[in-house]
C-alpha cells in the first residue's frame, strides 16, 4: 500500500517526510518536505530550521501537529553556524555528528513570530512552486480542467510538463484512489517534457510528492515521438498542450495514423494514443494568436469538433477601508481631507473665524480711536465669531470623543479594488472534441438492438397545434379520473 | 460520465442556429427539432456523443428519417478552402487580411471576384454596395418559392441552399467574406443537422445560463463553478465507491469516522448546480449503465404493480418536458409544506407497495421507476445507507432541500425511495440548518420511534408495519446525518448562497477541519467585502493585543464558538488568507483572416468568489515579529 500523496488526502496531522506549506503571508508560502533528523543539521543543533522574516522554526516543532495549526516561532541561533561550518568544511567532517546528535537540542520558544502551517493543495503549491517555466495559474487550469472533463477516473496527456502547476492540479481531478494491481484502471496523468533538466526536476518531485503510481512522467519530444508510453497507449481521455507548436503534436493524436507521418515501410500497426470508445477533449495553451489560428486549421483538418478559443481574465481584489475625514487619525493609509461638503464648509468657516478674529484684533487697535461705533459693532462680531467658533469645536469635539468607542478598523468606508497589478493577458485556450469512431457495422448493430418504427410520442419542439391537443388531453384525462373517483 | 447515449438519459441537441434543446430521450418517441425536421429517439440511443447528424430524406416505406453522420471533413469544407485560398502558399498561418492585403496577392479562386491589382478599391465599391442595397431584393425566389423547396427538404436542406446562392442576382458583387457570411447564415437556417452532446456539468450550465434563467443559479459561470471547485479542493476523497470504479469490492466497514476522509460540507441556493458540480468532482454524479437494448428496457419498464404503478406520483413525471424543472424549484421554495405532506403520503404507499410485493426478485429490477428500499434496507432499519467519505453535506434553508436541478441526473432527493444504486444516494447527505444548530427543536431527530419487538410486529397489518419500518429508517437518517456534521470535521466548505456570507461562516467554520480550505461565491461584491473584513489585519491584531469583553481568558477551543458581536463578527483567527477574485472567459471567433473576440456575449452578475483556510490559533497570547509598524507603534501607545 502506498502512502497516499499529502495533495490527495493529507490525513489529520502533519507528518514527517511529507510536504507542508508553511505560510508566511499572503503571497509568502514555503513548501517543505518536513525532516524529523534528530542531531545537527547545516549547522543547526535543532535538526533542519526553517528561517523567516517572522523568525526561526526547527522542523521539529512542525511536525505532528494538526493542519492549519499556528506555530510559534523558535530560538535558534543563526549567528554562530555559518563559522562553525568552515571550521568543520576544513577538517572535513560529515556534518550530522554522532556526539551531538545524541544531544538533540530542543527548541526554546522565542517571544514572537509566528506561521501557520496549512495542508498542500495545488492551488497553494501554484502559489508556492519553484518556477522553471511560465507557470499556468489557477483561474486557467480551473477552467481547462472544467472544460476538458478532467473527472475521477480519467486520463489526461499533458504535454509540456513546465514547472508542474497543472499537473498537481489534473492528478487530482482525475485521482480515484492509487491502483492495487497492476491491471487495475485508475486515473491518471501522462505528463511529458522535452527539457531534461526540467523533466528530472519534475521526477523528484513527483516522487517527493508520493504521486508517482498516479504521474508518469516521460522525457520526449512529442513532435517527433508520440505520446505512446513504452510503445503503449496511455487510453487518454483529456490532453492538455502547452507547447509552442501545438499543430506538430496534434497528428499523434488521431484515431488512425495520419496522412502526415510516413508509413516508413514499417509493418508495426500503428497505435493511438487517445481511448478508442469516448470522445476525447483536448485544451491547447498558446500566448499568440499564431499560434492559435495554425493550432484551429490543424485540428480542422483533423477532424476535432466544437473548436472553440477563450481567453480567461482574472483578478485578484484587495478589500481596504477608505478613511477620509478630518478627524480620522493621522495613520497611515487614512486621508486626513474633508469627508463631504459640510466638513469642508465647516472647516472654511473655523479658518475664516479665526482669520478675523486675528484681523479684528489688528484693526481694534488701530480704530479704537477713530470710531466707537464701529468698535461696538466689531466687538459684537467678534464675539459672535468666537461662540460661532467655540460651537463648532464643541460640535465637532464629540466624534473625536467618541473615537476610542468606534475602532479604527471599522472607520470609513469599506471599499475594494483590483489589485495593483493584473495578468492581463496569460495565454489563449483552444478547446476541441474529437468524437469517437463510429462504424457501419456499429451503426448496424445498434439500430438492431433499438429499432425504430414504434414512436408513440413526439417530444421536443411541438407546433402549436400539437401542444394544444396535448394539452386538451391531458386535462380531459385528469377530468375523466376526478368523475371515476 | 457515459460515452454512449443512454435511455432517459438528458442530452442537449445542438441545433445549426446555435440553440440548444434539451430533452429527455425516451426510446420510442419521436425527437422534433422544429423547423430542422423530426426523427425517432431510437436512432440516437447507445450512440456515441457529439456526433453531427444529418436528417435524410424518409425513405420508401419507411415513416421516419434515418440519420446519417457527417463527416468533419464536409462540415469543414468551406473554411478549409476559404484558408488555403486566402493564405499564401506553404505557410497555413494567416496573414492579417485588412491592411496589407495588396502585399500578399491571393491566388484562390473566390477571390477573382476581387479585382487583384485594385483590391481594396474593388472592397471599398463592394462594401457600399452592399450597404447601399442591404433591402434591396436581390434574391430572385419567393417566399412561397421557398416554402415549397422546404416542404421537399430533399438533401438535408442543401438543395435549398444551393439554389438560393444560384438564384441570388449579386453574388458576383460579393467580397469573399460576405459571400461565405451569405453562405452560413442560410446554411444556419435551412440545414437539418444537429449534433447531441451530453448535459454533463458544464454543457447545463451552459444552458441554463445562456437559455434558461442565469437567476435561477446566481449567474454561475463556467469559470465560477471551476474556480470553486478548486479553491474549496474538492476531489474524489477516499475508498467509497465512485461512479467510474469498478464497484462491488466489499467494503470494509470503517466503524469510527475518519476526519481526514474527504467529506465536503455545502451551501447552495442555485437548486443543485453547485451539488451536481461538487458530486461530478467526486465522481458521484452520473448514475450507473442502463439496459441494453430496446426490449430489456421495455421489460424494465413494466411494472411490478401494474395498478398502482400507472397512477402514483412519480409516474406523471415521467416524460416531462423542458419546463419542468422550473416549476420543481417553486415548488421547493412555495410550497413546501405541502410537499412534505404528499411525500409522507407517497413514502406510504411505495412502503405498502413493497410490503405487498413480497417476491423479493421484483426488488431493484428497474432502478428507475419502481424502486424500493432493496435488501439491505430492510434487514435493519437502523443501518444507515450513507457512505463514510467522499460525501457531500448539504446544508438548507428550507424544510427540504432544493435540489431539483439532479433531477437531470436522475436523482430526485424529494423521493424517499430513491434507489441506491445512484451514487448520490449515499454519498450527498442534507440537512436544515435548525438541525444543526438546534436539533432538539427538530422532530425529525428528536422523536424515536419505540422499537417494537419481531412478535408484536408480525401481529401489525401490514399498512402498519410498513409505516413503523419507514419512521424508523427515516429517524436513524437523520439521526446519522445531523450527528456526524454536528461532529465537524469535513475537509472544505463551498457556498453558492444569497444568505450573509458572515452567518454562514459564523457556523460552518467551527466545523471544518484544521487547513481546510474554503470557497464561497456571491453574485455581488458587497457581501464578500464585508466579510473580508472581519478578517482583515486590523481587526485580527485588535483582537489579538485586545481581546473584546467575553472573549478574554478563554481558550481557542472555546473561542471557535465566538457568537460575535459589534466589532467582532467572526473570530478572526480562526481563517487565514481571506482574498477575493473574479474571473471572466472572453470568447474568441476563429476563422481564417477573421479571428477577433465575439461582439457581444452575456453580462448580468459579475460573481465573485472569496477563499480562505480554516487554522487553529496557538493558545495564550502571540506575538507578531517582522518589520510591521502595527507593533512598534502598539508598543508606543502602551
Amino acid at each position: 500500500m502506498t502512502k497516499p500523496s499529502p495533495f490527495l488526502n493529507p490525513g489529520q496531522t502533519t507528518k514527517a517526510g511529507s510536504l507542508a506549506i508553511v505560510h508566511l503571508s499572503r503571497d509568502n508560502l514555503v513548501p517543505a518536505i518536513l525532516d524529523d533528523t534528530v542531531g545537527e543539521v547545516n549547522g543547526y543543533a535543532e535538526g533542519t530550521v526553517i528561517n523567516t522574516r517572522f523568525g526561526s522554526f526547527p522542523h521539529s516543532t512542525l511536525i505532528g501537529q494538526p493542519w492549519g495549526s499556528q506555530i510559534r516561532a523558535s530560538v535558534v541561533d543563526t549567528g554562530s553556524r555559518g563559522r562553525k561550518r568552515k571550521v568543520r568544511d576544513d577538517t572535513d567532517e560529515p556534518s550530522n555528528d554522532t556526539e551531538e546528535a545524541a544531544s538533540a537540542k530542543k527548541p526554546a520558544t522565542a517571544a514572537s513570530g509566528f506561521v501557520h502551517v496549512l495542508p498542500p493543495t495545488p492551488e497553494i503549491w501554484t502559489m508556492s512552486l519553484p518556477h522553471r517555466t511560465q507557470v499556468v495559474y489557477t483561474p486557467d487550469y480551473s477552467y481547462i480542467l472544467h472544460r476538458i472533463r478532467a473527472r475521477p477516473g480519467m486520463r489526461i496527456i499533458e504535454a509540456g510538463a513546465g514547472s508542474g502547476s497543472f499537473t498537481h492540479a489534473s492528478v487530482r481531478a482525475v485521482y480515484n484512489g492509487y491502483p492495487t494491481a497492476a491491471e487495475d484502471r485508475k486515473g491518471k496523468v501522462y505528463s511529458f517534457e522535452f527539457n531534461e533538466a526540467r523533466f528530472q526536476a519534475m521526477e523528484r518531485e513527483v516522487k517527493a510528492h508520493d504521486l508517482s503510481d498516479l504521474v508518469q512522467i516521460t522525457h520526449r519530444d512529442v513532435y517527433n515521438d508520440g505520446f505512446l508510453v513504452n510503445g503503449e497507449s496511455p487510453e487518454a481521455d483529456c490532453v492538455f498542450l502547452d507547447l509552442p507548436a501545438p499543430w506538430k503534436a496534434l497528428p499523434h493524436l488521431s484515431r488512425h495514423r495520419p496522412a502526415t507521418e510516413a508509413v516508413n515501410g514499417q509493418d508495426q500497426p500503428w497505435v493511438s494514443p487517445l481511448r478508442s470508445d469516448r470522445a476525447v477533449h483536448l485544451c491547447t495553451f498558446s500566448p499568440c494568436i499564431e499560434q492559435v489560428t495554425r493550432t484551429v486549421d490543424a485540428m480542422r483538418r483533423l477532424g476535432w469538433m466544437e473548436i472553440e478559443m477563450v481567453e480567461v481574465a482574472h483578478k485578484r481584489i484587495g478589500v481596504l477601508r477608505e478613511r477620509v475625514g478630518l478627524n480620522m487619525p493621522g495613520d497611515r493609509g487614512s486621508n486626513q481631507s474633508p469627508y463631504d461638503v459640510a466638513e469642508a464648509v465647516n472647516r472654511l468657516r473655523e479658518v475664516e473665524g479665526r482669520f478675523k478674529e486675528f484681523h479684528g484684533r489688528n484693526q481694534k487697535a488701530a480704530k479704537s480711536a477713530n470710531d466707537d461705533d464701529v468698535d461696538m459693532n466689531d466687538s459684537v462680531e467678534a464675539s459672535a465669531a468666537e461662540t460661532n467658533g467655540a460651537g463648532r469645536e464643541a460640535a465637532a469635539e464629540p466624534p473625536s470623543d467618541n473615537a476610542p468607542s468606534v475602532p479604527s478598523f471599522m472607520m470609513g468606508r469599506l471599499v475594494h479594488r483590483t489589485e495593483p497589478e493584473i495578468k492581463t493577458h496569460t495565454s489563449y485556450l483552444v478547446f476541441a472534441v474529437l468524437p469517437q469512431e463510429w462504424t457501419e457495422e456499429q451503426e448496424a448493430a445498434a439500430f438492431e438492438k433499438w429499432p425504430c418504427g414504434k414512436e408513440s410520442k413526439v417530444i421536443g419542439s411541438l407546433d402549436k397545434e400539437t401542444r394544444k391537443k396535448e394539452k386538451r388531453e391531458l386535462l380531459k384525462g385528469k377530468k375523466k379520473r376526478k368523475s371515476e373517483k | 460520465m457515459h460515452s454512449l447515449v443512454q435511455p432517459d438519459a438528458w442530452v442537449a441537441l445542438k441545433l445549426p442556429n446555435g440553440t440548444l434543446r434539451v430533452l429527455q430521450v425516451t426510446p420510442n418517441t419521436t425527437v422534433s427539432l422544429g423547423k430542422y425536421g423530426s426523427f425517432p429517439s431510437n436512432l440516437i440511443i447507445h450512440r456515441p456523443y457529439h456526433l453531427t447528424y444529418e436528417l435524410q430524406d424518409k425513405r420508401e416505406g419507411e415513416n421516419f428519417s434515418r440519420l446519417r453522420i457527417v463527416p468533419a471533413s464536409e462540415l469543414y469544407a468551406d473554411i478549409l478552402t476559404s484558408s488555403a485560398s486566402s493564405s499564401a502558399p506553404g505557410s497555413p498561418t494567416l496573414a492579417p487580411e485588412d491592411d496589407d492585403a495588396d502585399a500578399e496577392l491571393p491566388t484562390g479562386v473566390e477571390y477573382s471576384l476581387v479585382d487583384a491589382t485594385s483590391g481594396a478599391v474593388v472592397a471599398k465599391t463592394d462594401r457600399a454596395a452592399v450597404l447601399d442595397e442591404a433591402s434591396a431584393l436581390r434574391q430572385t425566389l419567393s417566399v412561397e418559392e421557398i416554402e415549397a423547396l422546404k416542404q421537399d427538404g430533399t438533401n438535408a436542406g442543401k438543395d435549398l441552399i444551393a439554389k438560393l446562392m444560384l438564384s441570388h442576382t449579386a453574388l458576383d458583387q460579393k467580397t469573399e467574406y460576405s459571400l461565405a457570411k451569405y453562405k452560413l447564415l442560410k446554411t444556419k437556417k435551412y440545414i437539418r443537422r444537429f449534433c447531441v452532446t451530453p448535459l454533463d456539468v458544464p454543457m447545463f450550465d451552459h444552458w441554463l445560463l445562456e437559455e434558461k434563467d442565469p437567476i435561477k443559479i446566481l449567474d454561475m459561470r463556467e469559470e465560477m463553478i471551476a474556480l470553486l471547485g478548486c479553491w474549496a479542493n474538492v476531489h474524489y476523497g477516499g475508498v467509497d465507491r465512485c461512479e467510474n470504479a469498478t464497484d462491488e469490492e466489499p467494503q470494509a466497514e470503517s466503524t469510527a469516522l475518519d476526519h481526514s476522509a474527504g467529506r465536503w460540507l455545502v451551501v447552495d441556493d442555485t437548486g443543485g448546480l453547485l451539488v451536481a458540480a461538487m458530486a461530478e468532482r467526486l465522481g458521484v454524479l452520473y448514475p450507473p449503465e442502463k439496459e441494453e437494448t430496446l426490449e430489456t428496457y421495455l421489460e424494465s419498464q413494466k411494472p411490478p404493480q401494474q395498478k398502482e404503478a400507472a397512477s402514483g406520483p412519480k409516474s406523471s413525471k415521467d416524460e416531462p418536458d423542458a419546463e419542468a424543472p422550473e416549476e420543481a424549484t417553486e415548488d421547493a421554495s412555495m410550497q413546501e409544506e405541502a410537499k412534505v405532506e404528499a411525500q409522507i403520503d407517497e413514502t406510504k404507499e411505495t412502503d405498502v407497495k413493497a410490503e405487498s410485493a413480497q417476491d423479493p426478485g421484483s426488488h431493484g429490477i428497474n432502478p428507475k421507476k419502481y424502486p424500493t428500499g432493496g435488501p439491505r434496507h430492510r434487514s435493519n432499519d437502523l443501518a444507515v445507507p450513507y457512505a463514510q467519505s467522499n460525501t457531500l453535506t448539504l446544508l438548507h434553508h428550507n424544510s427540504q432541500a432544493n435540489l431539483s436541478f439532479l433531477r437531470y441526473y436522475d436523482f430526485d432527493n424529494t423521493n424517499p425511495a430513491q434507489p441506491l444504486t445512484h451514487p448520490l444516494a449515499t454519498n450527498l447527505m442534507t440537512l436544515t440548518w435548525l438541525q444543526l444548530l438546534d436539533p432538539t427543536a427538530d422532530t425529525a431527530y428528536m422523536a424515536e420511534p419505540p422499537a417494537v419487538t419481531p412478535e408484536e410486529l408480525r401481529g401489525w397489518k401490514t399498512n402498519r408495519r410498513g409505516n413503523y419500518h419507514r419512521k424508523r429508517r427515516r429517524w436513524a437518517r437523520v439521526r446519522h446525518v445531523v450527528d456526524t456534521t454536528r461532529a465537524g470535521g469535513f475537509s472544505g466548505l463551498v457556498v453558492a448562497s444569497t444568505m450573509d456570507p458572515i452567518s454562514v461562516m459564523k457556523h460552518a467554520v467551527p466545523l471544518l477541519a484544521g487547513g481546510a480550505p474554503i470557497a464561497i461565491y456571491s453574485q455581488s461584491v458587497e457581501a464578500l467585502t464585508a466579510l473580508v473584513d472581519c478578517y482583515s489585519i486590523a481587526r485580527r491584531t485588535a483582537w489579538i493585543s485586545n481581546p473584546p469583553e467575553g472573549a478574554a481568558g478563554k481558550t481557542p477551543e472555546e473561542l471557535e464558538t465566538w457568537e460575535g458581536n459589534d466589532e467582532f463578527p467572526l473570530n478572526p483567527t480562526l481563517v487565514l488568507g481571506a482574498a477575493l477574485q473574479t474571473s471572466r472567459v472572453r470568447k474568441w471567433q476563429v476563422l481564417p483572416g477573421r479571428t477577433h473576440p465575439l461582439m457581444t456575449s452575456k453580462g448580468g452578475a459579475e460573481g465573485y468568489i472569496f477563499t480562505a483556510w480554516r487554522v487553529k490559533p496557538a493558545e495564550g497570547k502571540i506575538e507578531a515579529r517582522g518589520k510591521g509598524r502595527h507593533s512598534k507603534r502598539r508598543k508606543v501607545g502602551e
